[in-house]
């Protein structure tokens, strides 16, 4: 199986927070469903050349927050409880603070509100057909 | 959560070591868990390779102790721990072979076919005698015989060193492997990036001294920089050279920048207040943190 995962190692953004954002995601979006079966550590330390001690350490993470559920001996599952609602609740998280990121970063290089608010405004052009609705739920 | 009740698997206490005036190690202490990729960082001369000598009792501390498991090295311990020096241990005469069956007779717990696909692995020519090999050749004849008795405890020093990037990233699948399996891999390197990726904890030396040692991830997590421009000349903060958590401050025209460890908060409030006209925290990848530590430029 080929890895459905990706980290970047040569970032300051710790290894395992990555992995649980990237968990998390797939959750959200439906690529893992309820009930499926997540690689091993073993396999997945081995599948992304990464320490099976920082993948222990996010697949606890992601069991304590009822992602996923690991039954030993037998592996871990994405939870069947809510887990892509909690998931996508983590994913609005992420993507209030990468919003969050950028006013800032705008702000820092001097730019006023209202170029600030021009921007946004370009990017939702760009990203949003004009009939779609702003708000839509994943299933 | 597990609690971690069993003794490290090399457990280094105030290690120090020289020859004649030089101070080769100072004082080190650093305890390596079981299971653990422990990997060791340092400029050249920083005292890597004299660490892995003494605690495999090749040379002889001036003081200090090395347990593992918590007990004093023994030799029936010899055959659970495998030792990849810096310079290969090598027969120039004899051919890839000729060690393999070598080790063979030496180690009961050899595994003959492990060695065969070990070595094909890294594309290794067994006909040849070793001084034909190129250096990366030799590595990976080291590390063929390093691996093929699956030992408990692997110390490497700088595995990698002469091999290409293909056969670079099979050493780190290896170590990995053999993390995975439960075996503890202490081993030094100069490319932090292979660092960053195979090992959960890391020191760093310099000089003999330890500068830093943790988890990777958490000193990820604390290593930060606060930076600031201003509209003029940054100016001096006498407050952030006074704070314990404060590495070094760099001024440049109007620009601070301030390493930090820990929560940046108190410094960005301290800069906040000269009002600057721009401030942002930024993570530092570990090789960001290595020239820090040894106070390169």
């Amino acid at each position: 199986m080929p890895a459905i995962f990706t980290v970047d190692p040569h970032t300051g953004v710790p290894i395992y927070l990555q992995l649980i954002e990237q968990v998390k995601r797939s959750v959200a979006l439906g690529v893992l469903a309820p009930g499926e079966r997540l690689p091993t550590v073993k396999q997945l330390a081995i599948d992304l050349t990464i320490n099976p001690n920082t993948v222990a350490r996010a697949y606890r993470e992601l069991e304590r927050d009822g992602v996923i559920e690991t039954n030993v001996g037998r592996g871990s599952f994405v939870s069947h409880n809510g887990a892509s609602a909690r998931a996508a609740g983590a994913l609005s998280l992420v993507a209030s603070s990468a919003v969050d990121a950028a006013v800032r970063e705008a702000k820092s290089m001097g730019l006023k509100r209202t170029q600030v608010r021009e921007l946004f405004a370009q990017a939702l052009e760009r990203w949003y057909a004009p009939d779609e609705p702003k708000e839509h739920k994943n299933s | 959560m597990t609690v971690e009740l069993e003794a490290p698997a090399i457990d280094i206490r105030s290690l120090a070591k020289s020859y004649g005036d030089t101070l080769a190690v100072n004082n080190l202490s650093v305890e390596i868990p079981k299971g653990s990729i422990f990997g060791l960082l340092g400029t050249n001369g920083a005292g890597k390779t004299t660490t892995f000598k003494c605690a495999l009792g090749l040379a002889r501390a001036t003081s200090g102790q090395v347990m593992f498991g918590g007990y004093p090295l023994a030799p029936p311990m010899f055959e659970s721990i495998s030792y990849m020096p810096e310079r290969p241990a090598l027969y120039e005469w004899m051919t890839g072979a000729q060690h393999i069956e070598c080790a063979r007779r030496t180690f009961a717990n050899f595994d003959l076919p492990r060695a065969l696909e070990l070595a094909n692995l890294f594309s290794l020519d067994l006909r040849k005698r070793v001084r034909t090999l190129s250096k990366g050749q030799q590595s990976a004849m080291a590390l063929t015989l390093a691996f093929a008795t699956h030992p408990n405890i692997l110390v490497l020093d700088e595995p990698s060193s002469g091999l290409d990037p293909l056969h670079q990233r099979h050493v780190l699948d290896l170590m990995i492997d053999a993390a995975a399996g439960g075996a503890t891999v202490l081993f030094s390197s100069h490319q932090i990036g292979q660092v960053e990726r195979a090992a959960d904890r890391v020191a760093i030396l310099h000089r003999g001294e330890l500068v830093l040692q943790g988890v990777v991830e958490d000193i990820k997590a604390q290593e930060k920089i606060v930076e600031a421009t201003f509209d003029g000349d940054a100016p001096r903060f006498s407050e952030l050279d006074a704070n314990p958590n404060v590495r070094r401050v760099m001024r440049q025209g109007r620009l601070i920048r301030a390493y930090i460890r820990g929560a940046g908060d108190g410094v960005v409030a301290v800069i906040q207040a000269a009002s600057p006209t721009s401030v942002r925290v930024l993570d530092q990848n570990l090789e960001d943190i290595f020239l820090v530590a040894v106070g390169g430029n």
